[in-house]
């Protein structure tokens, strides 16, 4: 099957994190995030990845679930259940070895040619089975335990990773080179996601204040230190929810009339659906026209394209700040 | 009852609605509230007590009184203190018809409170039909039971379709299973009214077949009533105001089968009088819980099915050891 390289696929956009080994711009619990991601990556990938490049063996990399992963050689036949890690692996190098992804999968457009096993949460185990993959990565939410147990039970091997926040990426990167027999491939990828960060970082004097809307029944945000919220503070805005702990919160409409953001970001249909419904008219950015579309697919996603991401979210801001009355 | 009680009752209710436009995120004066309903005031002040907290008291007034006559008249006709609209398949199948429009991936602002009516309408319908293939003629029990079978079916539809449904569709079918008054907007509160209204006036005048029937159907009989029309009629019009509430608010538990005994306890015996103190008592209870939804967890917003039973289930074990 014909696919592109895996560089001209990832290129533009590598993103991801590593990259905030600058404090100042960040709050105390994103730090702590990276301390601890940095601790893992040291404990988890980097000494292993040395040990076994050699012979192509990957092994003792310990994931989110706590599971070992033990592979007698370098993954084969990957299934990827998180259209992030999916991604990921086409970003390292590895996407000729995906035989499986989920319904959600669309970057890079040859991740389309691979088998579709549902949405990725609480999997299909017989359907995974069906395509005969030696190693299986899984997103770490709780409702993939079972599955993950049970892929380990038919003999697969599985890698949950966490891929919530911006952190996140580098450690599924190394880990993913790791499983795949190429852990030199991953440094790269980090390094242009992190510059390419790094060139959509701002730290303006007054930073517009912003509204993520992410669902309308009930009205579900962004909170503090979740993916959207660190890539906002990258590009120089202050999330209005972002003081809630959980990454995504409920919250009542006149909440956010009262927190008063300069703007509100929201994908495509909803944003159309905000400036017809009389009940938004309570917020000011809503009445006065302030509400920014936002690509979610590209935008969304904490995977190796959140420079490109980043890039996007700061010029929408800094042309609405412009244009602003 | 006394003048006083029904002077309470409605004192209740308006202090409960001042309490609904007064409280919640943004702190607004009395002065602001006041300016804001007769029109005046800032646009931003006005926005948010009008479209916001004005509409959901108004639904919440709606959801309240609806599920509290339709309890009153259920359990005077069915002569059964249990009886309540969900009990008799409205909640089931409101439930079904809206999964089927959250599943179908419907997003018109109106698709849901239709799709909920629709259901509603088609599973009273349905219990009916069963009724009256199993007994011929209108028996309480066996309506009851009717109920509680389409219920139940219903429930097994529900699981059937959100067993396949993605995340975004379970989130949202729960979300309106949990009941909220937060979706009010003027264009549907105009019609809920209107049916609420015309519904709850209907159950008004027939409240002396509702007197007659408590007294038992031979007696209801022997005094003129023609039992299985009448018992059939009541059980349409409760089950179509039920249907109404749900439509807007969602399955609010609780209410249709607390309320009626709160009118009792405050010694309402009679038909009319037990119908309209239960809409007044249903839709203090309901704009309370409300109020208390949206501030106990602010900026979050907890379901008000929950809150109302957070409060009925109280109420009720006292007067269960009363009984006892």
């Amino acid at each position: 099957m014909h696919q592109p390289s895996p560089r001209e696929v990832t290129t533009p956009a590598l993103t991801a994190s590593v990259a905030l080994l600058k404090p100042a711009a960040t709050a105390p619990r994103v730090w702590r995030a990276v301390l601890a991601a940095i601790a893992l990556g040291a404990m988890g990938c980097a000494a292993p990845a040395r040990d076994h490049a050699a012979e192509g063996a990957p092994a003792g990399l310990v994931d989110d679930f706590g599971d070992t992963l033990r592979l007698s050689r370098a993954a084969q036949r990957v299934v990827s259940l998180n259209p992030v890690t999916s991604e990921a692996i086409y970003a390292i190098g590895a996407g000729d070895r995906l035989v499986g992804r989920t319904h959600f999968d669309g970057t890079p457009a040859a991740v389309k040619q691979v088998a579709d096993v549902g949405n990725g949460l609480q999997p299909n185990v017989e359907a995974v089975l069906a395509l005969r993959p030696d190693l299986v990565v899984l997103y770490a939410a709780e409702g993939n335990r079972a599955a993950a147990a049970a892929l380990r039970r038919a003999g697969v091997q599985t890698l949950t990773l966490r891929t919530d926040r911006i952190a996140d990426l580098s450690r599924a990167l190394h880990a993913l080179a790791v499983a795949v027999g190429n852990p030199a491939a991953a440094q790269p990828v980090v390094d242009s996601v992190r510059r390419s960060l790094d060139a959509a970082r701002a730290t303006p004097a007054h930073p517009p204040t912003v509204f993520f809307h992410v669902w309308d029944a009930p009205v579900i945000t962004i909170g503090g230190g979740s993916y959207l919220d660190e890539l906002a503070t990258l590009v120089g805005a202050r999330n209005v929810f972002g003081n809630l702990a959980q990454p995504s919160p409920q919250v009542t409409m006149e909440s956010v009339a009262q927190r008063n953001p300069d703007f509100v970001l929201a994908g495509p249909t909803a944003a159309a659906r905000l400036k017809t419904d009389p009940r938004w008219r309570a917020v000011p950015a809503v009445r006065d026209g302030r509400v920014l579309v936002v690509d979610t697919a590209l935008v969304g996603r904490p995977g190796v394209r959140m420079g490109e991401a980043a890039r996007s979210l700061r010029a929408l801001l800094d042309s609405a700040t412009r244009t602003k009355p | 009852m006394t003048t006083t009680r029904w002077l309470l009752l409605w004192g209740a209710l308006a202090v409960a609605c001042a309490a609904g436009l007064a409280l919640g995120p943004v702190a607004l004066s009395l002065g602001d509230v006041v300016r804001a309903l007769l029109g005046g005031g800032d646009s931003q002040a006005a926005s948010i007590v009008r479209d916001l907290r004005l509409a959901r008291v108004c639904l919440a007034v709606i959801t309240g009184a609806g599920l509290g006559m339709s309890g009153a008249a259920l359990q005077g006709t069915l002569r059964n203190t249990l009886a309540e609209p969900y009990l008799l398949g409205v909640s089931g199948g409101a439930a079904v018809g809206a999964v089927l429009a959250v599943v179908a991936g419907v997003t018109a602002a109106v698709a849901l409170p239709v799709a909920a009516f629709v259901g509603a309408a088609t599973a009273v319908g349905l219990v009916l039909v069963i009724a009256r293939v199993a007994s011929g003629r209108a028996d309480p029990r066996i309506l009851l039971m009717a109920g509680v079978v389409v219920g139940a079916f219903a429930n097994a539809a529900i699981m059937v379709l959100l067993a396949g449904a993605g995340e975004n569709t379970v989130r949202n079918a729960l979300w309106w299973m949990m009941g909220s008054v937060s979706a009010a907007e003027w264009a549907s509160l105009r019609w809920l009214a209107l049916d609420a209204l015309v519904a709850g006036a209907a159950l008004v005048a027939v409240a002396r077949d509702i007197d007659l029937l408590a007294l038992g159907e031979d007696a209801a009989a022997g005094l003129g009533v023609r039992v299985a029309t009448a018992t059939r009629r009541i059980f349409l019009l409760s089950a179509l105001l039920a249907a109404v509430t749900v439509a807007g608010a969602g399955l609010v538990g609780f209410v249709g089968l607390v309320v009626p005994a709160i009118a009792r306890a405050l010694g309402m015996r009679r038909a009319r009088g037990l119908l309209v103190s239960s809409a007044l008592i249903g839709a203090t209870l309901v704009v309370a819980a409300d109020v208390v939804a949206r501030t106990a967890r602010a900026p979050a917003e907890l379901p008000l099915g929950a809150v109302t039973a957070l409060v009925g289930v109280p109420f009720f074990l006292v007067r269960l050891r009363r009984a006892a």
